[in-house]
Protein backbone atom coordinates (compact mmCIF):
# COMPACT_ATOMS: atom_id res chain seq x y z
CA UNK A 1 0.00 0.00 0.00
CA UNK A 2 1.43 3.54 -0.79
CA UNK A 3 1.86 5.78 2.12
CA UNK A 4 -0.69 8.51 3.01
CA UNK A 5 0.42 11.54 1.83
CA UNK A 6 0.72 10.21 -2.00
CA UNK A 7 -2.62 8.29 -1.77
CA UNK A 8 -4.11 11.66 -0.55
CA UNK A 9 -2.51 13.88 -3.80
CA UNK A 10 -3.42 10.88 -5.66
CA UNK A 11 -7.08 10.97 -4.42
CA UNK A 12 -7.09 15.02 -4.85
CA UNK A 13 -5.64 14.72 -8.80
CA UNK A 14 -8.47 11.93 -9.57
CA UNK A 15 -11.20 14.14 -7.89
CA UNK A 16 -10.04 17.40 -9.28
CA UNK A 17 -9.86 15.97 -12.70
CA UNK A 18 -13.40 14.41 -12.44
CA UNK A 19 -14.52 18.34 -11.77
CA UNK A 20 -12.35 19.90 -14.02
CA UNK A 21 -12.93 17.88 -17.75
CA UNK A 22 -15.80 15.63 -16.47
CA UNK A 23 -13.72 12.55 -16.55
CA UNK A 24 -10.93 10.70 -14.49
CA UNK A 25 -7.79 10.33 -15.53
CA UNK A 26 -5.61 6.86 -16.37
CA UNK A 27 -3.21 6.14 -14.12
CA UNK A 28 0.03 6.85 -16.66
CA UNK A 29 -2.06 10.62 -16.11
CA UNK A 30 -1.99 9.82 -13.20
CA UNK A 31 1.30 8.64 -12.62
CA UNK A 32 2.89 11.75 -14.68
CA UNK A 33 1.20 14.32 -12.76
CA UNK A 34 2.91 13.07 -9.36
CA UNK A 35 6.01 12.67 -10.94
CA UNK A 36 5.53 8.78 -10.85
CA UNK A 37 6.47 5.64 -13.41
CA UNK A 38 3.12 4.71 -15.33
CA UNK A 39 3.59 1.59 -13.39
CA UNK A 40 3.68 2.82 -10.39
CA UNK A 41 0.45 5.10 -10.88
CA UNK A 42 -1.29 1.60 -11.86
CA UNK A 43 -0.65 0.40 -8.63
CA UNK A 44 -1.43 3.38 -7.05
CA UNK A 45 -4.51 3.76 -8.62
CA UNK A 46 -5.33 0.23 -7.18
CA UNK A 47 -4.24 1.43 -3.61
CA UNK A 48 -6.41 4.27 -3.77
CA UNK A 49 -9.50 2.65 -5.16
CA UNK A 50 -9.31 0.13 -2.30
CA UNK A 51 -9.24 2.94 -0.01
CA UNK A 52 -12.58 4.00 -1.37
CA UNK A 53 -14.60 1.58 -2.13
CA UNK A 54 -17.80 3.44 -2.88
CA UNK A 55 -15.79 3.95 -6.30
CA UNK A 56 -14.87 1.22 -8.96
CA UNK A 57 -13.09 0.59 -11.72
CA UNK A 58 -14.55 -0.71 -15.02
CA UNK A 59 -14.27 -4.87 -14.72
CA UNK A 60 -10.83 -6.41 -16.04
CA UNK A 61 -9.41 -2.96 -16.51
CA UNK A 62 -7.99 -0.27 -14.67
CA UNK A 63 -9.98 2.33 -16.08
CA UNK A 64 -12.03 4.67 -13.21
CA UNK A 65 -15.79 4.15 -14.10
CA UNK A 66 -17.32 5.52 -10.73
CA UNK A 67 -15.49 7.69 -8.02
CA UNK A 68 -18.44 9.64 -6.45
CA UNK A 69 -20.07 11.42 -6.19
CA UNK A 70 -19.28 11.96 -9.90
CA UNK A 71 -18.85 9.03 -12.69
CA UNK A 72 -16.34 8.91 -15.92
CA UNK A 73 -19.43 6.14 -17.27
CA UNK A 74 -21.85 8.08 -17.88
CA UNK A 75 -25.28 7.53 -15.53
CA UNK A 76 -28.60 8.92 -16.40
CA UNK A 77 -27.65 11.48 -13.72
CA UNK A 78 -26.63 14.43 -15.77
CA UNK A 79 -24.72 17.36 -13.80
CA UNK A 80 -24.67 21.15 -15.67
CA UNK A 81 -22.93 23.95 -14.04
CA UNK A 82 -22.33 26.93 -15.46
CA UNK A 83 -24.66 26.61 -18.05
CA UNK A 84 -22.17 23.18 -19.33
CA UNK A 85 -23.35 19.23 -18.95
CA UNK A 86 -19.94 17.95 -18.45
CA UNK A 87 -20.52 15.73 -15.41
CA UNK A 88 -22.36 11.96 -14.34
CA UNK A 89 -22.98 11.54 -10.65
CA UNK A 90 -23.10 7.91 -10.13
CA UNK A 91 -26.93 7.69 -8.49
CA UNK A 92 -29.35 9.54 -7.92
CA UNK A 93 -28.27 10.15 -4.00
CA UNK A 94 -24.80 11.25 -5.11
CA UNK A 95 -26.21 13.68 -7.49
CA UNK A 96 -27.35 15.41 -4.41
CA UNK A 97 -23.38 15.82 -2.82
CA UNK A 98 -22.23 17.03 -6.31
CA UNK A 99 -22.69 20.68 -4.97
CA UNK A 100 -20.19 20.34 -2.62
CA UNK A 101 -17.52 20.11 -5.73
CA UNK A 102 -18.55 23.05 -6.94
CA UNK A 103 -18.96 25.67 -3.90
CA UNK A 104 -20.69 29.01 -5.01
CA UNK A 105 -21.93 27.36 -8.12
CA UNK A 106 -25.61 26.11 -8.90
CA UNK A 107 -25.54 22.91 -9.14
CA UNK A 108 -28.28 21.17 -11.89
CA UNK A 109 -28.98 17.65 -12.00
CA UNK A 110 -31.66 16.23 -14.42
CA UNK A 111 -32.22 12.49 -14.48
CA UNK A 112 -35.35 11.05 -16.33
CA UNK A 113 -37.92 9.29 -13.97
CA UNK A 114 -37.38 5.77 -14.64
CA UNK A 115 -41.07 4.88 -14.68
CA UNK A 116 -42.43 7.16 -16.71
CA UNK A 117 -39.03 8.95 -18.54
CA UNK A 118 -40.16 12.15 -17.55
CA UNK A 119 -37.54 14.55 -16.01
CA UNK A 120 -36.64 14.78 -12.72
CA UNK A 121 -35.14 18.22 -11.65
CA UNK A 122 -32.75 19.24 -8.29
CA UNK A 123 -31.02 22.62 -8.54
CA UNK A 124 -28.48 23.15 -5.44
CA UNK A 125 -26.28 25.40 -4.60
CA UNK A 126 -23.56 25.26 -1.30
CA UNK A 127 -25.53 22.10 -0.44
CA UNK A 128 -28.99 24.08 -0.43
CA UNK A 129 -31.99 23.04 -2.49
CA UNK A 130 -33.20 25.66 -4.63
CA UNK A 131 -35.36 23.98 -7.12
CA UNK A 132 -37.05 20.76 -7.76
CA UNK A 133 -39.07 20.06 -10.75
CA UNK A 134 -41.67 18.21 -9.93
CA UNK A 135 -42.03 19.78 -6.35
CA UNK A 136 -43.03 15.83 -5.27
CA UNK A 137 -39.74 14.23 -6.26
CA UNK A 138 -38.28 11.73 -3.82
CA UNK A 139 -35.28 9.60 -3.90
CA UNK A 140 -35.31 5.79 -3.31
CA UNK A 141 -33.15 3.48 -2.08
CA UNK A 142 -34.12 0.57 -4.61
CA UNK A 143 -32.20 -2.63 -2.78
CA UNK A 144 -30.35 -1.49 1.06
CA UNK A 145 -27.46 -0.87 1.72
CA UNK A 146 -24.49 -3.29 2.68
CA UNK A 147 -23.33 -6.53 1.36
CA UNK A 148 -26.10 -9.06 2.49
CA UNK A 149 -28.61 -7.35 0.09
CA UNK A 150 -27.03 -8.61 -3.11
CA UNK A 151 -27.46 -6.02 -5.44
CA UNK A 152 -24.69 -2.87 -5.56
CA UNK A 153 -26.36 -0.04 -3.28
CA UNK A 154 -26.35 2.47 -6.25
CA UNK A 155 -28.61 1.27 -8.43
CA UNK B 1 -30.47 5.01 -5.17
CA UNK B 2 -32.87 7.04 -7.86
CA UNK B 3 -34.80 9.80 -7.86
CA UNK B 4 -38.70 9.65 -9.06
CA UNK B 5 -40.88 11.83 -9.89
CA UNK B 6 -43.26 10.54 -6.94
CA UNK B 7 -43.64 7.72 -5.01
CA UNK B 8 -45.56 6.57 -7.23
CA UNK B 9 -43.49 6.40 -9.87
CA UNK B 10 -41.20 4.87 -8.36
CA UNK B 11 -43.81 1.83 -7.24
CA UNK B 12 -44.78 1.83 -10.80
CA UNK B 13 -40.62 0.91 -11.69
CA UNK B 14 -40.20 -2.60 -13.35
CA UNK B 15 -37.74 -3.05 -10.78
CA UNK B 16 -39.56 -2.16 -7.86
CA UNK B 17 -39.78 -4.37 -4.75
CA UNK B 18 -41.62 -4.88 -2.32
CA UNK B 19 -38.87 -4.42 0.65
CA UNK B 20 -38.12 -1.35 -0.91
CA UNK B 21 -40.97 0.39 0.37
CA UNK B 22 -39.17 1.31 3.41
CA UNK B 23 -36.57 3.21 1.12
CA UNK B 24 -37.94 6.44 0.14
CA UNK B 25 -36.23 10.00 1.83
CA UNK B 26 -37.06 12.94 0.93
CA UNK B 27 -35.01 15.36 -1.21
CA UNK B 28 -34.27 17.53 1.87
CA UNK B 29 -33.55 14.36 3.78
CA UNK B 30 -31.42 13.21 1.12
CA UNK B 31 -29.41 16.60 0.84
CA UNK B 32 -28.72 16.14 4.29
CA UNK B 33 -28.12 12.49 4.42
CA UNK B 34 -25.29 13.50 1.61
CA UNK B 35 -24.18 17.02 3.06
CA UNK B 36 -22.90 15.58 6.16
CA UNK B 37 -19.32 17.51 7.17
CA UNK B 38 -16.59 15.33 5.85
CA UNK B 39 -18.85 15.91 2.18
CA UNK B 40 -17.91 19.67 2.83
CA UNK B 41 -13.54 18.04 2.25
CA UNK B 42 -13.88 15.96 -0.81
CA UNK B 43 -11.63 18.62 -2.65
CA UNK B 44 -9.15 19.36 0.82
CA UNK B 45 -5.64 17.89 0.24
CA UNK B 46 -6.43 15.38 3.04
CA UNK B 47 -9.72 14.18 2.67
CA UNK B 48 -8.57 10.32 2.05
CA UNK B 49 -6.78 10.00 4.99
CA UNK B 50 -9.10 12.25 7.47
CA UNK B 51 -12.43 12.96 6.24
CA UNK B 52 -13.39 9.77 4.21
CA UNK B 53 -12.59 7.51 7.33
CA UNK B 54 -15.67 10.04 9.22
CA UNK B 55 -18.27 9.62 6.47
CA UNK B 56 -19.66 5.99 8.31
CA UNK B 57 -20.13 7.33 11.79
CA UNK B 58 -21.69 10.52 10.24
CA UNK B 59 -24.24 8.28 7.98
CA UNK B 60 -25.05 6.41 10.97
CA UNK B 61 -25.56 9.35 12.79
CA UNK B 62 -27.51 10.68 10.35
CA UNK B 63 -29.89 8.29 9.49
CA UNK B 64 -30.14 7.49 13.24
CA UNK B 65 -31.75 11.64 13.76
CA UNK B 66 -34.41 11.06 10.61
CA UNK B 67 -35.24 7.97 12.20
CA UNK B 68 -33.66 5.49 9.54
CA UNK B 69 -32.79 2.51 11.22
CA UNK B 70 -33.66 -0.70 10.06
CA UNK B 71 -30.95 -2.94 8.79
CA UNK B 72 -32.25 -1.76 4.94
CA UNK B 73 -30.70 1.42 5.76
CA UNK B 74 -28.04 1.03 8.07
CA UNK B 75 -26.17 -1.56 6.29
CA UNK B 76 -26.41 -4.45 8.65
CA UNK B 77 -27.64 -7.68 8.11
CA UNK B 78 -30.75 -8.73 8.67
CA UNK B 79 -32.12 -10.63 12.12
CA UNK B 80 -32.16 -14.21 11.28
CA UNK B 81 -36.30 -15.62 10.08
CA UNK B 82 -38.03 -17.04 13.36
Amino acid sequence: MADTRLMDQAFQRIMRSLVDTGSAPHYAELARALALPAEEGRSLLRDVMAAYPIGWLHPETDYIASFPPLNSLPTQYRITVRGEQRWFAQCGFEATSATWLFPGQTVRVDAPCLDCGDPVTVEMRDGQITWVDPPGAVGHLAFGFGASRGRPYYL
Amino acid sequence: MNLFRSEEHARRWSQFQPRSEEGFITLAELAGFFGTESRRHMLDGDYLSTWYPRRGAERRTYLEGIGKTSPFWMGTPDPPER
